[in-house]
């Protein structure tokens, strides 16, 4: 016999390294001698998509197209340190240096503009890499031209910028503190399994997650965060387990043995976007990398526990875990 | 080495190839590190995770279970074929489309088996796309928009699907 059950799980979580640890990121941007611009930083991108986040975030700060961005990435002759990947941080501490970065050069531009010009600020305006005079858009230069004006005038186009908040450690006797992180994630998710009580297996039918990013600079990305972060979760929930012997011997160290998810384990997946703008993230974002599995087990053993009154303290949940508990239960404990 | 060398003639992305090979070289390393095609991934080396696959004589094989010699007459498609050099394959450009590709090392594997996934039938379902892969592991994506970049180049290559 089969049957199904809903559960739910939420995770608050806490990004960067936090906890009054030194976290930071600097970022560099020029506009070269052909008007492109180059953003230099360590971020490394392991396929998360914080190049993407970045390229936007200076993109949209200096009003150039995305795709004349170019990337120098993570080379210690050229670039300061960006901190790890990890600790869900990259959006959140690359992007702010990216943008006070950006922020920096853009004013460096408007500055050298208005020498040009002989105008004030308000009177010019950033579009398509070029700086443009209100009321008078045939007058508009390139920042190609505006490069060159500054290597003739010995001045660069260009900014170093960082980003570097002030955590503090929380007070050991009751983990409280000021300001443990600089921000916080949340995500719930939401799992429907089916159960076989002759087999103990258990399979994830339908699986719904909101994760709240403050500000969704790619959604595409994020939805690709979620999904497998939430396929992870569901690896970690039912099959994830690495087996010692008495001796420490990895029992288990192949894939045909440390099973992880594949496209059958995976349901189709339901993202649904919560943007409630972190006023302390680059545009309101702030980062999805780990929370986007965190609450997915718990979301699972719900589940299994709606569905046939089994609770699994132990992960994975596996078959033999849920027929031991569900004998238990049939004998009354 | 090079007394047992065994000669064999090889069609690789429609390049035919002569080479003397080690008997117990095995295609994988042919084909990244003698004829520098590195697009092919090697992750478990032992059929497990599907990154090296490429597709032999019109089926997907893992290039790490295959001796090279084994190779002798055949007809491959690795990752580097996929494209003509100058534009990308419709389902490259529908795994860039959809998302499809995080880290990058299952991609070369996933699209040479959506592409035998689609030789097969040009207009898949979810189920047969999620079964045509899932000898591909992917650590990253979780496989939603692979399987969707998969239905999508189902579409634009004319197999029309829309029972998504
Ligand atoms: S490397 Fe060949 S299957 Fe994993
Ligand atoms: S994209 Fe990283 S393993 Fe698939």
């Amino acid at each position: 016999m089969k049957k199904r059950g809903v559960g739910i799980a939420s995770v608050m979580f806490g990004f960067g390294y936090g906890e009054g640890f030194p976290d930071h990121s600097t970022a560099s941007i020029r506009i070269k001698p052909d008007g492109r611009v180059e953003v230099k930083t360590a971020a490394a991108d392991v396929g998360q998509g914080v190049l993407t986040v970045v390229s936007q975030i200076a993109a949209e700060i200096l009003g150039v197209p995305v795709e004349s961005i170019d990337l120098v990435n993570g080379d210690t002759a050229v670039t300061r340190s960006s901190g790890s990947t990890s600790a869900t941080r990259q959006t959140f501490f690359t992007g702010n240096a990216v943008m006070n970065t950006a922020q920096i050069l853009r004013s460096i531009i408007f500055d050298l503009a208005v020498k040009v010009y002989g105008k004030t600020y308000p009177e010019l305006y950033f579009e398509n890499s070029c700086v443009v005079p209100h009321g008078a858009e045939e007058k508009k230069i390139s920042f190609a031209e505006l490069a060159k004006i500054a290597a003739e005038r010995g001045e660069k186009l260009e900014a170093e910028g960082s980003y570097f908040p002030i955590t503090t450690p929380p007070d050991p006797s009751n983990g409280q503190g000021e300001r443990v992180y600089v921000s916080y994630t949340f995500v719930t998710t939401i799992a429907e399994v089916e159960i076989d009580l002759g087999t103990g297996q258990v399979e994830v039918i339908r699986m719904v997650a909101a994760p709240d990013v403050g500000q969704a600079i790619h959604p595409q990305n994020v939805e690709g965060q979620m999904e497998g972060g939430s396929a992870q979760g569901i690896g970690m929930a039912l099959m994830e387990e690495i087996l010692f012997d008495e001796y420490g011997t990895l029992l288990n160290p192949n894939l045909s043995t440390y099973l992880i998810p594949t496209s059958l384990d995976v349901p189709r997946m339901q993202t649904v976007i919560v943007e409630d703008e972190e006023p302390l993230g680059p545009f309101g974002a702030k980062g999805i990398g780990e929370p986007a599995m965190i609450s997915t087990a718990p979301a699972i053993i719900n589940a299994i526990y709606n569905a046939c009154g089994v609770r699994i303290k132990e992960l994975p949940a596996t078959p033999e875990k849920i027929l031991r508990e569900l004998k238990k239960l049939a004998a009354g404990n | 080495m090079g007394d047992n060398r065994l000669m064999i003639k090889v069609t690789v992305n429609d390049r035919l190839y002569e080479l003397q090979v080690d008997p117990e070289l095995r295609l994988v390393d042919l084909l990244r590190d003698e004829l520098g095609l590195t697009g092919t991934k090697e992750g478990c080396g032992k059929g497990e995770c599907g990154a090296c696959t490429i597709i032999m004589n019109g089926k997907t094989v893992n290039s790490c279970m295959v001796l090279a010699f084994q190779a002798d007459g055949s007809e491959i498609l690795t990752i580097e074929g996929m494209g003509d050099g100058e534009e990308l394959h419709p389902i490259q450009e529908a795994f860039i489309r959809q998302g499809a590709v995080q880290c990058g090392y299952c991609t070369p594997g996933m699209v040479l088996s959506a592409k035998a996934i689609l030789d097969k039938n040009p207009n898949p379902s979810e189920e047969e796309i999620r079964k045509g892969i899932s000898g591909n592991l992917c650590r990253c994506t979780g496989y939603q928009k692979i399987v969707d970049a998969i239905k999508d180049a189902a579409e634009v290559m004319g197999g029309g699907g829309d029972e998504r």
